[in-house]
């Protein structure tokens, strides 16, 4: 039934709890940042990038994930509890989890580790029949002061109380295991919550139960966006955009990083950690210095001829070919050497460290380039609303007449933004044919950006068409692009 | 109040503090003491252990006493002990400053296992090291390339570190 009520709940437009796709048409409207939403569905189908997703809140997401835990347990016939623990190591698939169950409930419940695969054994050293001896704090109690897992081994609850605690505390709250040695067997949830005492252990372990219940389930993920409790769910599993409807924070369905095509989400992992650390740096000391042959110190050269003097050891020699200066005669500021064997240098350690440089920096600097920019979309917005008051102050056209100008700028924002991540695409890229069309494609979007960008500085109300005309080619070419490139 | 008075003192109120768990695993260590290991809690702190475990015979380190510190945390035993050699070693899952790569001193930690057990691991970890999971990167290498003279090394490092001191 659940995978049936899946279908309908994500019918975008009957969604009952509170979607604010078309709710808040108005709201949203203002500066143009969710555009992308309003435009039209028509475009957004067309959009090799868009997912159908909705913006859950957390008391949305409970009644979701009991629902799913409510039929299994019904279906089944066992525990809420034990539901929940099949549903988070079986990533939700309710249908799938029946299915097994049937063909064989104990490889089941064993390798969902609720069960334990050796025959239940007690680690309780009974004294007589009333009282025992907790294997952990190995005090004797009354048998009452003790539990036990379906596994069998039986501590005293105080023990487990504290065990709880301890693992809480380190944030594990779904994956709390049996105090027993080398005994798998998870922890259920009303087990713990009928040890756990103390109110604040008791909230914190509920909150982190639902927040791995949500990573564990495939079609939910946490918005990225700061402190936003918002989940988005999407049944499409795929590197696609989602925009977050509370905080208005895009990013990758599927990794939760901030949106990447066409790049995918372990390219883009690498292009960031890359930017990230500073390999760069020793990269570029590789490239720019050459340490001195004769005492081994440290040169930068940023300037002049290949004479080098060292500045610690005042020793003379060439920069071309290391050798010693008195070596090269007449021909003063010629390398006879190097000019023999020009391969001197491109073979050299140097040389390739250089050429490796130059490649990053090439792409980085666009990269970043088109990072700014984007930056500067505030401002951007702010120009151009004091540039409708303006015209509008001067009776050259009314506010409304000026609204297409909004929408301008988002769509070459979303431009700009898909254009930026394609540098780290190229720089990733083998070469080959491939790369050369990558990089055609590229090239022509760039080139309608930025006709589009001075088109929207000096609008004016009579070339209202040639606006429409570019923000229509610029956005054909990021869509080509990403029918041709984009992999999801 | 002499220094002698006042550490009686600080003991006895350290003694009063600790767990049951703890004052019955000391008695028993000292009682029943594991063949080849010692491990005496320190005068001034119940918690933290002197411990000297001699090396398995039939291995490199055999010959060796190899002293080590063991240290139960506030939450002992929901928490694993901490075990750090003192005495220089050669071995793939002991790095440089003596910490050590064993499963239950981590993930596979259990309330149910004792400093006794803990430390027949370390024991057994001496015996069979295992260079596919190494801590020391260096010396694991040299334990899958060149057995032989991996433990040589350690066989050397036994005989100038853990011998004669």
């Amino acid at each position: 039934m659940s995978g049936e009520e899946y279908e309908s709940d994500m019918d975008y437009t009957d969604s009952d709890c509170g979607d604010p796709g078309y709710d808040d048409y108005y709201n949203n409207q203002q500066w143009g940042s969710e555009a992308d939403n309003d435009i039209d569905s028509e475009q957004n189908k067309k959009d090799p990038e868009y997912a159908i997703h909705e913006c859950l809140k957390v008391e949305e997401v409970e009644r979701l994930l009991n629902e799913n835990v409510e039929e299994l347990s019904n279906r089944l016939q066992i525990t809420p509890s034990l539901a929940k623990v099949l549903l988070h190591a079986h990533e939700w698939a309710l249908q799938d989890i029946i299915l097994k169950y049937r063909n064989d409930a104990s490889g089941l419940l064993v390798t969902s580790k609720i069960k334990s695969s050796h025959e239940p054994d007690s680690s309780i050293a009974l004294r007589g029949a009333r009282t025992g001896t907790c294997l952990v704090c190995v005090n004797t109690l009354s048998l009452e002061r003790f539990a036990a897992l379906t596994c069998g081994h039986t501590f005293c609850k105080d023990c487990w109380c504290m065990h709880f605690e301890v693992q809480i505390i380190q944030g594990i709250s779904t994956g709390i295991g049996c105090m027993a040695q080398d005994c798998e067997v998870l922890v259920p949830e009303d087990f713990v919550l009928s040890l756990l005492t103390k109110l604040t252990m008791r909230e914190r372990y509920q909150q982190f139960v639902f927040r791995d219940y949500v990573k564990s389930h495939p079609q939910l993920r946490f918005c990225p966006g700061p402190n936003c409790q918002i989940v988005v769910r999407s049944k499409e599993l795929r590197a696609k955009k989602v925009i977050c409807s509370s905080c208005k924070t895009p990013f990758c369905f599927r990794c939760g990083m901030d949106y990447h095509a066409p790049t995918d989400c372990g390219t883009i992992k690498k292009w960031l950690t890359k930017c990230a650390d500073d390999s760069e740096t020793a990269n570029y000391i590789c490239a720019h210095t050459k340490d001195c042959p004769k005492c081994h110190i440290c040169i930068e050269k940023n300037g002049g001829c290949n004479h080098m003097q060292c500045y610690n050891c005042k020793h003379d020699f060439c920069w071309m070919c290391l050798g010693d200066w008195k070596a090269h005669g007449s021909e003063y500021y010629e390398c006879s050497r190097y000019k023999e064997n020009p391969n001197i240098s491109r073979e050299s350690v140097h040389a390739q460290a250089r050429e490796a440089l130059k490649k990053y920096l090439h792409y980085y600097e666009r990269w970043e380039n088109h990072s700014k920019s984007l930056k500067l979309e505030e401002q951007t917005l702010e120009t151009i609303k004091s540039r409708i008051h303006k015209k509008v102050m001067h009776a050259s056209g009314t506010w409304i007449d000026w609204q297409h100008l909004f929408e301008a700028a988002s769509l070459l924002a979303r431009c700009r933004y898909t254009l930026q991540y394609t540098y780290p695409y190229a720089y990733f890229m083998e070469a080959g044919p491939r790369k050369v069309l990558f990089e055609y494609q590229q090239a022509q979007l760039e080139a309608e950006i930025e006709n589009l960008s001075w088109k929207i500085e000096r609008a004016e109300t009579t070339d209202r068409g040639d606006l429409e005309n570019q923000k229509d080619i610029a956005e054909k070419r990021r869509v080509t692009l990403l029918k041709d490139f984009l992999e999801v | 109040m002499c220094w002698d008075a006042l550490d009686l003192w600080r003991q006895g109120l350290i003694m009063a503090d600790l767990p049951r768990r703890i004052i019955k695993e000391t008695q028993r260590l000292m009682q029943e003491p594991v063949p080849g290991i010692s491990a005496v809690p320190d005068d001034a702190n119940a918690r933290y252990f002197h411990v000297i475990v001699t090396g398995p015979e039939d291995s490199p380190f055999e010959g060796g006493l190899f002293k080590l510190e063991l240290f139960l945390p506030e939450d002992y035993p929901m928490s694993a002990p901490k075990v750090r050699f003192i005495t220089k070693i050669y071995h793939p899952n002991i790095d440089r400053l003596g910490r050590i790569c064993l499963d239950i001193l981590k993930d596979k930690w259990s309330p149910a296992l004792q400093i006794r057990t803990v430390l027949l691991s370390i024991q057994a970890l001496l015996s069979a090291p295992n260079p596919d999971d190494p801590l020391a990167n260096d010396v694991a290498e040299l334990w899958k390339i060149n057995e032989g003279e991996a433990i040589r090394n350690a066989k050397e490092w036994t005989r100038r570190y853990a011998m004669d001191n």
